[in-house]
């Protein structure tokens, strides 16, 4: 475990660092978190050692909304990025594994579903069913598997070709015996990136489509939280404490998923360089 | 040529599939299709419902009016927005070439600027200064269009006043205009450019390692010569279809900017839309998008297959 991060370069490790650091406060919101965050104290109170990032329009807590609301983006996020992620790894797998008419189906359906403007759609549906942040991140699950699905494709039409899977297949192993257990998990690096991938843009999604007034009213993610401060004049006042923490870690997640996933594919190079 | 043939049909599929989606969108949802397909704030009541259903062709089966949909698509007709008093078609019209006005220059530029220094950076990507401008780029890359926007309105408009709060003009005269965009414009295209920045850095990477440019050095060029002489062409195929996708996405791109600069464009049409639940202009500015993006898409494969060789080939 320890080699593995030693052989991490120095901007996947700060990425490693900040994501788990986030994870932690997400996980741990309850412990980490001053406040609740729907109580309330007096408005617009500017940081301060009572209240580390001051309070907002209601006054709630800035800092106890943000660690809270890490919780929330990261469930979309992860959501989304793990939905996205099997759609597309069953897709490219099943295209990649039995070829043909399959795949031609399969792949033209990849081919369309790319074509569709993803954020006007999710903006015009969501206009429509006033979404749950389960909802959302169900929309873009939906949507976003089609990159990971042309990765596992090409590399499951290499892996089909070793050996072991036709060794596999003389010894009489079913189909979907070979896929999931000699296949898939030599496909698995290939995913990895683009999983990351997926669970920034989800994030960056979420917060764009909250401050179009489309989230979850009930749920506060740090889009809500730039969302609120937009439309209730936290920007026209100044009160900058309480829009750019929410900003600030939307930015900083997505720069720590980035990073790690650089890494990923740097390796990527090198192992195909060393094949 | 049956891959050509095979992409038409995909292109086919996709378009058809994509405006029948749009005529299933406001009938399938939650709620009456009426109020779907005319927006919330239309308050009519009993008999001018009964008249509405029928103009919109409710009262009809369902093949019928699909058949009818597709017919005024194919007549560019998308409907009448309540909200606004007008056609949907001339709403969007009116709106588009300020659009065009801020994202073309600023895809332009940013795809200059981008594609330059980020070919640089590929090139000597072990120098210092070199990492700090690429940590820079992916930082801007990793932030939400909206919020930098917001950053910028505040920092650079209201705080140091340096440029106009809102809008497209104030007096009308072309000095003007140029006052007003030039902060989105800069924003777009800080944004843009970190697009092209990363991806023409690791295609320079991956060209780099290549034997054409072991043998370049090995002729006797020097670094810059390498680089722009014989990478950059070959490096740039990735870029022609980050460009044409942004043309797909030229209505749209600027969405977030146009909100937070108050720009009367196509994305504060689609916000205000959105903010009433005017539901045909939703439609309707949805529809324009989808086939502008499927055209970008065709034009993506057509120029990729023009430019490289290797492509046409296959």
């Amino acid at each position: 475990m320890f080699d593995l991060i030693g052989a991490l370069s120095a901007s996947s490790k700060i990425g490693l660092a900040l994501f788990l650091l986030f994870l932690l406060m997400a996980v741990f919101a309850e412990a980490v978190a001053p406040y609740d965050p729907w109580l309330r104290f007096s408005p617009f109170m500017p940081p301060g050692f009572a209240h580390l990032l001051g309070t907002n329009d209601l006054g709630n807590d800035i800092l106890s909304e943000l660690i809270f609301g890490s919780r929330v983006s990261l469930i979309v996020g992860f959501g989304a990025a793990i939905m996205a992620t099997v759609i597309g790894t069953v897709v490219g797998l099943l295209a990649g594994y039995f070829r043909g008419l399959t795949d031609e189906l399969l792949m033209g359906l990849t081919d369309v579903f790319l074509m569709i403007p993803q954020i006007p759609l999710i903006i015009v549906l969501a206009a429509f069913l006033r979404p749950s942040f389960w909802m959302t991140a169900l929309l873009m699950g939906c949507l976003w598997w089609t990159s990971t699905a042309r990765v596992v494709r090409s590399r499951a039409l290499q892996v089909r070709e070793m050996s072991y899977v036709e060794s596999a297949a003389s010894l009489g192993f079913s189909r979907a015996h070979i896929i999931f257990t000699d296949v898939l998990p030599n496909v698995l690096h290939v995913i990895m990136p683009k999983f990351l991938l997926a669970i920034a843009s989800a994030l960056i999604a979420e917060a764009s489509i909250s401050f179009l007034g489309l989230g979850d009213l009930t749920m506060k993610s740090w889009g809500m939280m730039i969302n609120f401060a937009f439309t209730r004049g936290g920007f026209i006042n100044g009160y900058w404490w309480w829009y750019l923490p929410p900003g600030l870690c939307v930015t900083l997640f997505v720069l720590s998923v980035i990073l790690m996933g650089s890494n990923l594919e740097d390796r990527e190079e090198v192992v195909q360089v060393a094949q | 040529m049956p891959l050509a043939a095979k992409k038409a049909a995909r292109y086919a599929v996709a378009f058809f599939l994509i405006i029948s989606l749009n005529f299933a969108i406001p009938r399938a949802m939650p709620g009456d299709p009426l109020t779907n397909l005319l927006g919330e704030d239309v308050d009519a009541a009993g008999s001018t419902i009964v008249e509405l259903r029928e103009k919109m062709g409710l009262d009809q089966p369902l093949h019928l009016q699909y058949l009818c949909y597709w017919r005024n698509i194919l007549c560019l007709d998308l409907g009448y927005s309540y909200h606004l008093h007008s056609p949907v078609s001339s709403a969007i019209l009116s709106r588009i070439r300020w659009t065009l006005l801020l994202s073309v220059p600023s895809l332009i530029l940013g795809a200059a600027i981008g594609t330059f220094f980020g070919a640089l950076a590929g090139w000597k990507r072990r120098e210092a200064v070199g990492k700090l401008e690429t940590a820079l780029v992916l930082t801007v890359f990793c932030t939400p269009p909206y919020f930098l926007s917001l950053l910028a309105l505040y920092v650079l408009s209201f705080y140091l006043g340096l440029f106009p709060l809102k809008g497209f003009y104030s007096s009308g005269s072309w000095l003007d205009i140029a006052h007003h965009f030039m902060l989105p414009v800069l924003v777009m295209t800080l944004f843009s450019a970190s697009r092209n920045y990363m991806i023409m850095r690791g295609s320079v990477i991956q060209e780099k390692a290549s034997l054409y440019a072991a043998y370049a050095r090995a002729k006797g060029l020097y670094g810059n010569q390498i680089l722009f002489r014989h990478i950059f062409k070959n490096a740039l195929l990735p870029i022609i279809t980050l460009l044409a996708l942004d043309f797909g996405f030229i209505l749209s791109g600027a969405l977030f900017i146009e909100i937070v600069f108050s720009m009367n464009g196509m994305g504060n049409l689609i916000y205000d839309a959105l903010l009433s639940r005017d539901y045909p202009v939703l439609q309707g500015s949805f529809l324009i998008i989808t086939v502008m993006v499927i055209a970008a898409n065709l034009l993506a494969d057509l120029l990729y297959s023009r430019v490289d060789p290797r492509v046409r080939w296959q």
